[in-house]
């Protein structure tokens, strides 16, 4: 499997530079890595420039409304647990109007992948402050929100008691790549945080400066340990890398797991509908 | 239109004629406060009246305390369905004089009522109650040492003991029913049986035989039970709610009942969760509901949009309360109508059909999902909490009628998602798991495949789809209303959703009325309704609504010049002395 078979015919609205095309590149690779069937794949979202991802997908896709994308990807994993569902936005969606949402879905656990890409700007209304612009940002750009610090996005989720936390960057694919296939394989709740610039309204060099202050977790890192994970997150330097991954708890998350025991609702375990419906993945 | 003020006690009505044996109906009002019991007095009250096949029904008031404070029941119980309390109590039982004042305008007693107080209290009864001919029956409900009231027998016991002695009930029934409810707890239960036996052997208790039953167990439910059941009869397989009143015990209900039928409830964060939830779970091809009430619903009025736009079957249960903002939330009202038909951004059909009374409200649910499912959009069942926190007594049981389902689209059966072309604006279903059946349902405005556009004239082709939804379902449901009254009378009342049940004992007594109220609110059986309206030469329309939304709503639709608006806000439901004082108003 390519990953173009995980692709619609639609063509891309962002702009030339964008890291949503490194995010649409690594997210349908590490699902074809993974030999994920369009039929077997949703992919939500809320409103903005990353969130027009899930139509360049081939799958069920669901371009929805702003910053509610966790809530009905949880509905629709609840209800049909054999669906892989992820769930992608950017930082205005995810951590301004749909941050309410955020802790919930991860005290449920409910197994989906949630990949931010996050650029700290409003780029599909072109250029306000977001939750996570940085304050000398909107200073030099006399944005709204100065003296307001930025959010926290990784702290955030970790606090919230996320089993899954993996941070990366637009431009290295390959990694990208990686941290998606491990989250989409994580059962329960995944988060994943995708730094990026916008080429539009902040330049073409700012997504290369943020790389400059990423380092990979050292190979000695140990991602079960929760303090060493809220350390890096609150460290001056972006740490790259599976953050955190909790040993999967002894009770299977919600709507996870292997479709003939997952607690969905429909099709009804054991029908004749529910076999007939559930091919064999890949 | 005036607000409501305590009407004064009128005649003995023709039914409670006390020289001719057992009446048809009994009003039993009982007031207490929090401790009391009374609330479970009244539900077991009326538990004994089903179990004896007569029918009944059962309304509760209260205060915005969370424990004490007064409490009111007023429990009905009749050998005919009933979905009315009734204005006027023939019983009123009372265990602390102070505690009436919260419920002036809600209990009231005629000449041949007759109250049962406590011995200890000296105290008469206030004037705006009625005047009552008959001397109070007392009885030692609180204990006192030195003066202060100390834990006695539960009080609500012993007026059970003097309500069977009153009504003629036998004591096993009583116990029956007190052992249904405490089965297990047996400390509870003794002391219960000792206080309903200490009752019981009261001597001079009054007399006001109960009606006979059928002799076979009738079933009683609230508002809020039944449509939560007839959503599970229908079909449902997915629930997320938020605990609003008056609504919650839909949820409570679901929690209890759906698991067992292979679905799931969730508890959402917010109303927007939840409604986005059930749009999830639409979208994996699952039928699916919530249930709100007014705060909610502004909440969730953006993914009711989403779910028109994206062609997501849903269903939302309003139980209305006296709004706006935080309003009354105890309290009925039929203010939410507008919203529930104009609410949100932008042109998108839906369906708006309301509820008349407990039993109604299994049917309507099976309607409310039929057409949800079938034209793959959001229908709101508007209930109120006269109707949802109501305990009525009703058939045991109506045969489930299980609802359609949508049409789902296989790989031989075609068309694009959001083909413009479909017979009646709706295109086989795509469910995730169909091999080849991919596809980008959005919020956002998009062609046939569902990709986004920002096209005029695909805007207008799309909406013209879409709505010719709306001239199918008004097709089919052309029949979706209910008259009262005879053919041949002069007067008419248009009214809807829980003025059902005291319009129907109203008219019988007015045959110079008849009355005309939808079940489909939107889109509305105009044709029926042009029909029914020809020959009348007085018309209003009756609504718990300070705008008149109705009366507003329909003239949108039709010429109503001459059309009187009757209505006021909610709070109290309209009784029928009320009634009749604002129409000898109207028509004079």
């Amino acid at each position: 499997m390519k990953a173009k078979d995980l692709r619609s015919s639609l063509e891309p609205v962002w702009c030339k530079g964008c890291g949503d095309f490194g995010v649409l590149k690594g997210l349908t690779s590490a699902l074809a890595d993974l030999e994920i069937a369009p039929e077997r794949l949703a992919v939500i979202s809320g409103i903005g420039c990353s969130s027009r991802l899930p139509g360049y997908t081939r799958s069920y896709a669901f371009n929805s409304i702003h910053g509610r994308a966790l809530p009905i990807a949880s509905g629709l994993k609840l209800s049909r647990p054999e669906i892989t569902t992820i769930v992608v936005g950017g930082d205005g969606d995810g951590f301004s109007i749909g941050l309410g949402h955020i802790p919930h879905t991860v005290r449920r656990n409910v197994d989906i992948t949630y990949a931010v890409l996050d650029n700290g700007i409003y780029g599909l209304t072109k250029g306000q402050a977001s939750p996570t612009s940085t304050e000398d940002f909107k200073r030099d750009r006399g944005l709204a929100g100065r003296g307001e610090r930025p959010l926290n996005p990784v702290l955030l989720v970790l606090s919230s008691g996320a089993g899954f936390v993996a941070r990366t960057h637009a431009g290295n694919l390959p990694h990208l790549r990686s941290m998606m296939r491990e989250a989409i394989s994580y059962a329960g709740f995944s988060f994943v945080h995708i730094l990026a610039g916008c080429v539009t309204y902040q330049g073409p060099q700012y997504g290369e400066a943020i790389y400059q202050r990423c380092d990979m977790l050292p190979p000695e890192y140990d991602p079960t340990d929760l303090g060493k994970a809220m350390e890096a997150a609150q460290a001056e330097r972006f740490a790259l890398g599976v953050l955190y991954r909790r040993p999967p708890d002894a009770t299977p998350p919600w709507g996870s797991g292997d479709p003939a025991t997952a607690e969905g609702i429909w099709p009804a375990l054991g029908s004749a509908e529910a076999k007939r419906e559930l091919p064999a993945q890949g | 239109m005036k607000p409501p003020a305590p009407a004064p006690a009128t005649a003995v009505p023709p039914n409670r004629d006390l020289t001719a044996g057992p009446a048809h109906s009994l009003v039993l009002a009982l007031v207490g406060s929090g401790g009391d019991g009374i609330a479970l007095l009244g539900d077991l009250i009326l538990a004994m009246a089903a179990r004896q096949g007569l029918y009944g029904v059962m309304v509760q008031s209260y205060g915005p305390q969370i424990r004490g404070g007064e409490s009111a029941a007023i429990v009905r119980i009749s050998d005919r369905e009933v979905q009315y309390e009734g204005d006027q109590a023939d019983v009123l039982l009372c265990f602390r004089l102070r505690d009436l004042k919260r419920f002036q305008g809600s209990v009231r007693l005629h000449p041949g009522s007759v109250a049962l107080l406590d011995r200890e209290e000296a105290g008469e009864l206030p004037d705006w109650l009625g005047t009552t001919q008959e001397e109070p029956y007392r009885f030692p409900f609180a204990r006192f040492e030195d003066g202060i009231e100390v834990e006695g027998p539960p009080k609500n016991m012993l007026g059970l003991g003097l309500l069977c002695r009153l009504l003629g009930w036998p004591q096993a029934l009583a116990e029956d029913a007190l052992r249904q409810r405490f089965g297990d707890r047996r400390e509870r239960m003794q002391a219960n049986l000792e206080a309903l036996a200490t009752g019981l052997a009261a001597d001079g208790v009054p007399s006001r035989p109960a009606p006979a039953g059928k002799g076979r167990g009738l079933f009683a439910e609230t508002g809020n039970e039944a449509v939560a059941r007839g959503a599970i009869a229908a079909g449902l397989k997915f629930f997320a709610g938020y605990p609003i009143t008056p609504s919650s015990e839909v949820m409570e209900t679901l929690i209890e009942e759906l698991p067992a039928t292979g679905g799931r409830v969730v508890q959402a964060e917010d109303e927007i969760a939840a409604m986005g939830m059930v749009l999830g779970a639409s979208f994996g091809g699952v039928p699916s509901m919530t249930a709100t009430s007014g705060p909610g619903l502004s909440l969730m009025t953006e993914m009711i949009g989403l779910s028109s736009m994206a062609e997501l079957p849903s269903i939302i249960v309003d139980c209305q309360r006296a709004g706006p903002a935080t309003g009354m939330p105890s309290r009925t009202e039929q203010s939410d109508l507008y919203h529930a038909i104009y609410g949100g951004h932008g042109d998108f059909p839906r369906v708006v059909l309301g509820v008349f009374d407990v039993v109604h409200a299994r049917e309507v649910m099976v309607r409310a999902m039929t057409l949800s499912e079938r034209f793959q959009l959001p229908v709101m069942v508007l209930s109120d909490a006269y109707i949802a926190q109501r305990r009525q007594i009703r058939e045991a049981e109506t045969s489930p009628r299980q609802a359609a389902t949508r049409e789902r689209w296989n790989e031989t059966s075609g068309p694009a998602r959001f083909d413009l072309s479909s017979a009646h604006g709706v295109n086989p279903f795509r469910v995730p798991g169909d091999v080849g059946g991919t596809y980008l349902a959005a919020g956002i405005e998009h062609n046939a495949e569902g990709y986004p556009t920002a096209d005029t004239a695909t805007h207008q082709l799309m909406n013209e789809k879409r709505f010719r939804k709306l001239t199918a379902i008004a097709e089919e449901t052309r029949d979706a209303f209910r008259t009262l009254g005879e053919a041949g009378a002069t007067r008419g009342l248009v009214a809807w959703g829980s003025s059902y049940g005291l319009l129907r004992e109203w008219v019988v007594a007015h045959p110079e009325y008849r009355i005309f109220l939808p079940e489909m609110l939107h889109p509305f059986p105009l044709e029926a309704f042009t029909a029914w309206r020809q020959g009348l030469e007085w018309t209003g329309v009756l609504e718990l609504s300070f705008q008149g939304q109705f009366h507003r709503y329909l003239s949108g639709l039709t010429d109503l010049r001459d059309v009187k608006s009757i209505a006021r806000s909610g709070g109290t439901p309209l009784t029928a002395s009320e009634l009749d004082r604002y129409l000898s108003e109207a028509t004079t």
